[in-house]
């Protein structure tokens, strides 16, 4: 069913965090929605939903049960269940290990679980450009640093078997 | 708040504290590669993790991400026939510019590594690179690692102790033969037996 995790003033809020405690609606489990959602509030998705997401200023979240078909626009995205569908966000983009994600996702920044069921094409806002060091110039401190010459490829390994 | 870019590498450095590390060159030399394309596009197979996201996503025009690894293992696990991950490298012919293979190859049986490679010669577009790894009887184990690229191409192979697949234990002259397909590029020895390859497809 539908609720609302916590009453507060009816200002719009620009959400920044995961971890946010700005109004929230919650879909429930039991719930499938076919259709278009538009919000000014945070969302959290624990039924199933297809079709389109809008809440440009706010915080959608798929939580672990959530299974989700849909076209994403938000300000941040936090993946725990199933999302198929690309994903516009102009903040951060959250997958977590519990996640099963299939699309496209454009983000200012992403953060994604070791163990997390990705096949996605990602971009994201570049950060600034930076330096290539140039081959053979190794850093002093490495531990172990790699060969600087190429071997010659050959049907040998390094044992000569 | 967002964490700054020196944040983020503290806060994965402090990650990767106490992990096998080494500096890659083949990477070194992929990225090069990559620096001549404007438009590039990457593709990884995987074991995601969001340094490499963060890493390719800031150098290349487009990075797919498509987590092989833990489909082999969810396969696995099911008893489903493992042939069936390959439906999932259904990206155009010539899509990319280059594809890390990493040690996948070392996961798969002959029947699998040869489609595998099939795939990868089909997708990338003609002069483009893979990266593919061996990891040498010293430093392979059954435990299954990611390759963390971190600063100036050093590599952190981190375990993932979700992930239970088998290993092949293939060696230098196995890679080359597997891939027979590709122009064999460049080749570094990090440690004995550990190994990175360059294949170009003509």
């Amino acid at each position: 069913m539908l609720k609302k995790s916590k009453k507060t003033n009816a200002e719009p809020k620009v959400s920044t965090s995961p971890l946010s405690m700005v109004d929230r609606t919650i879909i429930g489990d039991q719930i499938y929605i076919e259709g278009n959602i538009r919000g000014e509030e945070d969302l959290l998705i624990e039924g199933s939903v297809k079709g389109r997401i809008e809440m440009k200023a706010h915080h959608l979240t798929v939580g672990s049960k959530g299974q989700v078909e849909a076209e994403v626009n938000a300000a941040n995205v936090t993946i725990s269940g199933k999302l198929e569908g690309n994903i516009n966000a102009t903040g951060r983009v959250e997958i977590t290990k519990s996640a099963d994600f299939n699309g496209e996702i454009k983000a200012k920044s992403i953060s994604v679980e070791d163990g997390a069921y990705l096949k996605a094409v990602i971009e994201l806002e570049r950060e600034p450009t930076q330096k290539t060091v140039p081959l053979g110039k190794p850093e002093t401190k490495a531990p172990s640093e790699p060969a600087k010459e190429p071997i010659i490829l050959a049907g040998k390994d390094s044992k000569g078997n | 708040m967002a964490a700054s870019a020196t944040d983020l590498s503290q806060m994965d450095l402090n990650r990767h504290s106490g992990l096998e590390v080494y500096t890659s060159n083949a990477l070194k030399l992929f990225m090069e590669h990559l620096n001549q394309h404007p438009q590039s596009k990457v593709l990884d197979v995987g074991p995601v993790c969001q340094e490499n996201i963060r890493f390719f996503a800031n150098r290349v025009w487009k990075h797919y991400v498509c987590d092989l690894f833990i489909r082999l293992d969810r396969y696995i696990r099911k008893g489903d026939p493992v042939h069936q991950i390959w439906k999932e490298l259904d990206y155009d012919p010539e899509s990319f510019d280059g594809i890390l293979v990493w040690e996948l190859a070392d996961r798969l049986d002959e029947q699998d590594v040869n489609r595998l490679v099939t795939l990868c010669h089909s997708m990338l577009k003609p002069g483009g690179l893979a990266v593919v790894m061996v990891m040498g009887d010293q430093i392979a184990s059954s435990e299954t690692r990611s390759f963390v690229v971190g600063q100036n191409y050093r590599i952190y192979l981190r375990p993932q102790p979700h992930l239970e697949l088998p290993l092949r234990g293939r060696q230098n002259r196995d890679v080359l033969s597997m891939m027979a397909p590709f122009i064999p590029a460049k080749s570094f020895i990090c440690r004995p037996g550990f190994m990175e390859f360059l294949f170009r497809r003509e």
